[in-house]
């Protein structure tokens, strides 16, 4: 239970940049998650605040004091790894109640630590089985209860969800989620699943070779997002190139894309007669009658999903972008639509990152 | 086709069965009740393992075998586990290496290495002594220690050691605690096959025996040479017996198919 | 953090094995140009004389040639013998597969003595395989088998066999069943399949099995000496009864270094030959 701030944090392999000046901030109680694709550096930095492997450089403060010095077994964080790294030949409480052999705990205070932690995580009943002898999710939960028993200063999980099935996800999720609150136990959360990280964290930082891209809120990142790297890996995205005219007053632009000119927000700075690039998410597109629209455009692809269907707009400089329109609407034979755009929900990005 | 299947199953059997019949047959033999080495034995008995443990000269050779079997078993464990532990924290081709270099004695002649320890434990006074032949027993027996307790060192998701160490357990406690239980059949097994390949070496013990000890397969060459008796079958029974509890044993642990 | 401890730990198995296997062998190499010295084990001085002996002499010579031959008569012979077992294992699965791994491996494990020994019961002059040839009437008396050649190499493919079943077991085992089946789909016949896709897939297997073999056949003591008695001289025979008959050990030495020279010589060929198909097969 701590506040962590990470800074300037560096490491090679070789030539390889792993983690290229990472700077993060966690406070005390709060979930940040490390999102990005594989090779982007989120497991790398994770193993740095664990202890298992050592930075090059930068610094790793835990409220307030660093711990570069301290080897992981004496930081007092608490692990959840990819593949659960269970025990396999242990009980599961056993498994929970592993990390207590090593601190000031009698006999009776583990069995009722333990105890009450497997109830917390809904494992009352299994305590006697082999971690071979439960389902994964069941695997995971045991992996979870034993990094929470030692009552961490911090707890790190290292994509918890990849190998479950997609039912056994949401479940697992809420619960890391109720039982990180619950406990305000401050915790770093890695997974390149952007949906996960929309619902879990506090923050997210987004990941991109090494760097971060963007550190901040869920709906910060998803609507405001600081480059087109961070606003597709955040969701789906449809980006219209366009020329900014002028700044209209701070924060808000008029931009013109063909012959259609919209006044968005944006973070700029942008300088008048520049590209630039409007991120404009399917739900901030609407198909818009022959000539309500400001976009002209060809539908190319539909497909019916039930509550909603999808449709992929060919504009007419090539570029084509996707949105959702109502099930019960029907699209002119010949294609020929036009779409409107809603500008509060659309948002400026310079064409290359900062 | 059914001539051609047929022929092959009978072929086949016929190579298994060449493959265990020396084995049926030294058994087979050393229990029969006749007084000659005749198969299938006129009789079942034991009398010819009773008539075993009254020859001194093969007794002596059992109990030396034995005490230099054990002593190879313990010595090998444990410098062999070391040496499996350190491999862990070498690179992936530095391990393939070490591996090479830890089992080159299984790759090279026993008869080669018994040569060049002859010569060189004469040289640092140890020739002809139970300690020199002991070191040669370690030498040809500590690569199957090895293999084995690597193999199953491998076998380790390497994220328990710091699943452990990061719940606040010592190097030493993750050894203790994690590590050891479940290498133990990768321990079980390498212990049995040095215990089994000291026991059964051979040149070796030619070349290296002390004055006036006999190992037993050395003494059962000997017998061999003047006697053609049912006792030399019991003595070798012993051997076979030893090996079937040893492949039980790895069955029970590991499995066969992961040993071999 | 702990990889220097750690490595550490691997420093008595090092030590065991260069004093006690690396070092011997600089010994061997030493003495091999060291001088005789009738009534002691070698004398002062050193000298090549050994090795011009062994290269003029037709006594050494035919030995060598004659173990390298017979060396590689019996990897044919084991390859031979193998190649349907391992096949055969290769395609069970579950208890049979066991049992099978059992009957193959259980021999591994037992001397090279008891094993030879077995082999002498059953081809004594009144044992099993005589009375039964004699029951059928293939013969009208007994064979004397003991202490033929042929007795020598049918104990030392017996010996060796599990060393050549195991990795070509290993190899067919990892063949891709898809393989095949695109083989046949193709209408290519069985035989061809096995000709053109199997054997040589499998050869990952075989290389290293044959090599072994090759090596541990043309060293091999126990079996020619039990069985067959002294007679045939081969190189392993030669060097024991040099050096704990005659107690010449320089000579004993240079003979062994020959011998082991002369394998690695053979084993580095046939690496060189098979080299390319070995690259082929693996990728």
């Amino acid at each position: 239970m701590s506040s962590v701030e990470i800074s300037a944090l560096r490491k090679r392999y070789g030539e390889a940049v792993a983690l290229d000046e990472v700077s993060l901030t966690a406070q005390q109680g709060e979930l940040v998650t490390l999102l990005g694709p594989s090779g982007c550096g989120k497991t790398t930095a994770l193993r740095c605040i664990a202890g298992f492997i050592a930075p090059d450089g930068g610094d790793i403060l835990a409220d307030g004091v660093s711990i570069l010095a301290t080897p992981s077994s004496k930081r007092d964080f608490g692990v959840v790894f990819q593949n659960y790294a269970l025990f396999p030949h242990l009980s599961v409480a056993e498994n929970v109640g592993y990390g207590l052999l090593f601190r000031k705990c009698s006999k009776d205070e583990r069995e009722r630590r333990v105890a009450e932690v497997l109830d917390q995580v809904q494992l009352g009943g299994l305590e006697h089985r082999l971690p071979r002898e439960l389902s994964g999710g069941q695997q995971q939960r045991v992996a979870l209860a034993r990094a929470l028993v030692i009552q961490p200063r911090l707890l790190l999980l290292d994509e918890p969800l990849a190998n479950l099935d997609a039912r056994l996800r949401d479940d697992v999720r809420w619960l890391i989620r109720d039982v990180q609150q619950a406990s305000r136990t401050t915790a770093f959360y890695v997974t390149h699943d952007q949906a996960e990280a929309m619902a879990i964290s506090d923050k997210i930082a987004v990941m991109k070779n090494g760097r971060v891209a963007q550190f901040a809120s869920p709906r910060e990142i998803y609507q405001r997002p600081v480059e087109r790297y961070v606003a597709s890996f955040t969701g789906e995205a449809n980006f219209l190139g366009v020329q900014v005219e002028r700044e209209l007053c701070p924060g808000r632009f008029r931009v013109r894309a063909g012959s259609a000119a919209f006044d968005v927000k944006g973070a700029g700075p942008f300088t008048p007669g520049t590209k630039a690039v409007l991120l404009a998410r399917p739900e901030s597109l609407a198909i818009a009658g022959v000539v309500a629209g400001q976009l002209q455009g060809r539908v190319t692809k539909s497909v019916f999903l039930g509550a909603v269907q999808h449709c992929e707009v060919v504009l007419p400089d090539g570029a084509s972008v996707r949105l959702g329109v109502p099930p019960d609407r029907s699209l002119p034979p010949d294609g020929t639509v036009t779409i409107k755009l809603d500008v509060e929900r659309a948002w400026l990005m310079p064409e290359v990152a900062a | 086709m059914t001539v051609s299947r047929v022929a092959g199953s009978t072929l086949i059997v016929l190579l298994y069965g060449f493959l265990l019949i020396p084995l049926v047959a030294v058994v087979a033999a050393s229990l029969t009740a006749g007084d000659f080495m005749r198969l299938p034995p006129e009789g079942l008995s034991l009398r010819w393992f009773a008539r075993f443990f009254q020859r001194g000269d093969l007794v002596e050779g059992l109990l030396l075998s034995l005490q230099i079997a054990l002593v190879t078993t313990l010595v090998t464990g444990v410098v062999a586990l070391m040496a499996a532990l350190a491999s862990q924290s070498l690179s992936r081709r530095l391990a393939v290496w070490f591996q090479i270099g830890m089992t080159l004695p299984l790759l090279i002649p026993e008869l080669l290495t018994a040569i060049g320890l002859l010569f060189f434990l004469y040289k640092i006074g140890l020739g002809k002594t139970v300690l020199g032949l002991q070191i040669g027993h370690i030498v040809m027996a500590f690569p199957y220690c090895y293999v084995s307790i690597a193999a199953a060192l491998r076998q380790i998701d390497p994220a328990l050691d710091d699943a452990s160490g990061s719940l606040g357990a010592s190097g030493w406690q993750t050894f203790r605690r994690v590590t050891l239980p479940l290498a133990m059949p990768g321990l079980v097994m390498g212990a049995v096959f040095a215990f089994i390949t000291s026991f059964d070496l051979y040149t070796v013990s030619l070349l290296l025996k002390p004055i006036g000890g006999n190992t037993l397969p050395l003494a059962l060459f000997d017998f061999l040479t003047y006697e053609f008796s049912p006792t030399a079958a019991a003595a070798a029974t012993m051997s076979v017996l030893l090996a079937f509890v040893g492949v039980a044993v790895i069955q029970k642990l590991v499995g066969l198919q992961r040993a071999f | 953090m702990q990889r220097l401890p750690r490595l550490a730990l691997g420093l008595p198995a090092v030590l065991l094995l260069l004093v006690f296997l690396v070092l011997p062998y600089a010994e061997m190499i030493t003495m091999s140009f060291r001088a005789s010295q009738p009534g002691a084990m070698y004398g002062l001085g050193f000298t090549a004389d050994h090795y011009r002996k062994v290269m003029t002499e037709g006594l050494y010579l035919d030995a060598l040639a004659r173990s390298l031959l017979n060396a590689a008569f019996i990897t044919t012979a084991c390859l031979i013998v193998s190649y349907p077992i391992a096949w055969h294992m290769s395609r069970a699965r579950g208890r049979k597969a066991l049992l099978l791994y059992a009957c193959v491996a259980s021999p591994l494990m037992i001397g090279v003595l008891i094993r030879n020994f077995g082999w002498m019961i059953v081809v004594n002059v009144d044992g099993p395989f005589n009375r039964a040839l004699l029951a059928m009437g293939v013969i009208d008396k007994p064979m004397r088998l003991l202490f033929t050649q042929g007795l020598v190499a049918l104990a030392l493919v017996h010996v060796f066999t599990p060393f050549m079943v195991l990795p070509i077991n290993n190899a067919l085992r990892n063949i891709n069943p898809a393989v095949l089946e695109a083989s046949e789909s193709l209408g290519v016949s069985r035989f061809a399949t096995f000709w053109k896709v199997i054997f040589p897939l499998s050869f990952p297997g075989m290389q290293p099995g044959l090599i072994l073999v090759f090596v541990l056949a043309t060293a091999a003591y126990v079996t020619p000496a039990l069985l067959g008695g002294q007679m045939v001289s081969l190189m392993p025979t030669l060097v024991v009864q040099t050096l704990i008959g005659t107690f010449d050990w320089p000579l004993g030495a240079a003979l062994a270094v020959m011998m082991a020279t002369a394998a690695m010589v053979v084993v580095i060929l046939f690496s060189l030959a098979t080299h390319r198909l070995m690259e082929r097969v693996r990728a």
